[in-house]
C-alpha cells in the first residue's frame, strides 16, 4: 500500500429504504432474479414499487436476502421455512433491543 | 499443523452411520449457525462444523480421513504421513461445496485446495464483473452525531493466478456520513472482489453497527438516557443539566416524576433524514439509610407521610 492510499478517504453512497434495484439486489447477493422473485413471491422481502422495472429494495431487504442465501444453503430450509425464521429472528431482535433500552441486559 | 477430530467436532463415533451424521449436522447446525445463534463463537463453530460435515458426508474422503488411524487427539501437532492418500480420489479436486476460504489449513493440507478454474477463464478471453462483498463494521454513536472519517481493515479471501484461494488483508479510510443508523448500509463503488479478465470489479457493501456506548442505548434512532435522580428531585421536581452527545442540556422534571418515566427531547436522537428523539429515564435514586441523621428523616417520613405502595394488593399498614 502506498502513502496515496493512506490518505485516500472513500465516500460511499447510504443505502436508504428504496435504493437498490432488482439488478443491484441480485449482484449484491450473487443470484439470479428467478429466486430474489420467489422472495417477493413469498414475501420475505418487500420492494417498495408496483411494476417489478420500478421495484426499490432497502438495506434490510439486502441483510434479509443474503440470511434467506444462507439458511437455504447451510441448512436446507425452504422459502416457507426461510419466510418463518427471518420473522422469528427478526421479532427476538427487537426483543432484545427493546430490553436493553429497559436496562436489562 | 494441528489435527482436528472431525468425529469429536460432530459429537459422533467413529463408526457413525451416514444417516447419524446427517442428522448430527442438522442439529448442530441449526445451533450454530451464524444468523440463528447468539453464541459467541458461532461463526468459528459452523464453519469448522461446516469441513468436518464436508469430509465425513463423503464416503471417499471419510475413508481417507479413517486411513490417519484413530489415535491422533484435536489439536495434536499432525503431519500427513507420506502417501497416506495413495488409491483415493477426490471428486472435484478438493472443495464440493462451502465456502472456499473457510476451510482449515487441515483440510488443505489433506484433500488439497480449491479447484478453481479463474486462471483458464482468464486464458480464453473470459470477462466477468467482480463480486460484491460485504463486511460489518462497528462505530462510535458519536460518529453518526458528528460524522466522522475511520479506518477500517477488511480481510477478504481472492483468487491468485493458481486458481488457489488466499486470505487478502487491506484497510480502507470510509466516510462516515452524519445520521447514519445500525443495520443502514454504505455501498463502495469498485471496492469488491476484482473482476475477471478486463470485467469491473465488484461493489462493497459496509453494515453499520453501534459499539456499545458507556451512558447511551440507541433503539432505531432514538437515544436512550438512564438518569438517576434523588426522591426529592422526583417528587418536587428541578431543573438538572443532562449529558446528550451533542453537548448538556438543561432538562426540567416535572413535580411527582415517577420511577422510570420517560422525558422526551423531540429531535435530539440521531440526525437521520427524519432525526430521532432522545429519552432520559429517570432512575430513582434512595439514599442509604447509614447514618442517625438518615434514619431520623426516614422515621419521620415513616410518622408523617401516609404512603402504602402495596394498596393494589389488598395490604394494608401493621
Amino acid at each position: 500500500m502506498n502513502s496515496h492510499d493512506l490518505l485516500l478517504v472513500h465516500t460511499g453512497t447510504v443505502i436508504e429504504e428504496d435504493s437498490l434495484t432488482l439488478a443491484q439486489l441480485c449482484r449484491a447477493c450473487g443470484v439470479h432474479a428467478d429466486w430474489i422473485i420467489s422472495l417477493v413471491e413469498e414475501s420475505i422481502i418487500e420492494p417498495q414499487g408496483e411494476d417489478i422495472r420500478l421495484w426499490r429494495f432497502s438495506g434490510a431487504s439486502l441483510v434479509r436476502a443474503r440470511s434467506a442465501l444462507r439458511l437455504q444453503r447451510d441448512l436446507g430450509v425452504n422459502l416457507a421455512g426461510i419466510a418463518l425464521a427471518l420473522d422469528l429472528i427478526e421479532e427476538l431482535e427487537s426483543l432484545r433491543a427493546h430490553m436493553k433500552t429497559l436496562g436489562h441486559v | 499443523m494441528q489435527y482436528k477430530d472431525y468425529y469429536k467436532i460432530m459429537g459422533l463415533s467413529r463408526d457413525a452411520s451416514k444417516d447419524e451424521i446427517k442428522r448430527a449436522y442438522r442439529k448442530l447446525a441449526r445451533k450454530y449457525h451464524p444468523d440463528v445463534s447468539k453464541e459467541k463463537d458461532a461463526e468459528a463453530k459452523f464453519k469448522e462444523l461446516g469441513e468436518a460435515y464436508e469430509v465425513l458426508k463423503d464416503p471417499e474422503k471419510r475413508a481417507a480421513y479413517d486411513q490417519l488411524g484413530a489415535h491422533w487427539k484435536a489439536g495434536q501437532d499432525f503431519r500427513p504421513p507420506p502417501n497416506w492418500n495413495e488409491g483415493f480420489e477426490f471428486r472435484g479436486g478438493g472443495f464440493t461445496s462451502g465456502d472456499a476460504g473457510a476451510f482449515s489449513d487441515f483440510f488443505e493440507q489433506l484433500f488439497g485446495r480449491a479447484g478453481f478454474h479463474a486462471a483458464d477463464r482468464e486464458q480464453f478471453g473470459f470477462h466477468a464483473r467482480g463480486q460484491d462483498s460485504h463486511a460489518k463494521i462497528y462505530i462510535d454513536l458519536e460518529d453518526s452525531f458528528h460524522g466522522a472519517t475511520r479506518n477500517i481493515s477488511l480481510s477478504t479471501p481472492e483468487m491468485n493466478a493458481q486458481g488457489q484461494v488466499q486470505v487478502k488483508h487491506r484497510s480502507l479510510n470510509i466516510k462516515i456520513p452524519k445520521g447514519i443508523k445500525a443495520g443502514q448500509h454504505i455501498r463502495l463503488a469498485g471496492q469488491g472482489s476484482p473482476g475477471a479478465g478486463s470485467g469491473q470489479s465488484g461493489d462493497l457493501f459496509l453494515e453499520i453497527a453501534f459499539n456499545n456506548h458507556p451512558l447511551y442505548r440507541v433503539l432505531e434512532t432514538d437515544v436512550y438516557l438512564d438518569l438517576p435522580v434523588t426522591p426529592w428531585e422526583a417528587a418536587l421536581g428541578t431543573k438538572i443539566k443532562v449529558p446528550t452527545p451533542e453537548g448538556n442540556v438543561d432538562l426540567k422534571i416535572p413535580p411527582n416524576s415517577r420511577q422510570g418515566s420517560k422525558l422526551r427531547l423531540t429531535g435530539r436522537g440521531l440526525p437521520a433524514r427524519v432525526p430521532g428523539d432522545f429519552y432520559v429515564v429517570l432512575q430513582i435514586a434512595l439514599p442509604p439509610a447509614n447514618t442517625e441523621k438518615a434514619k431520623a428523616v426516614y422515621q419521620k417520613m415513616h410518622e408523617e407521610l401516609d404512603f402504602n405502595p402495596r394498596q393494589a394488593l389488598g395490604v394494608y399498614h401493621q
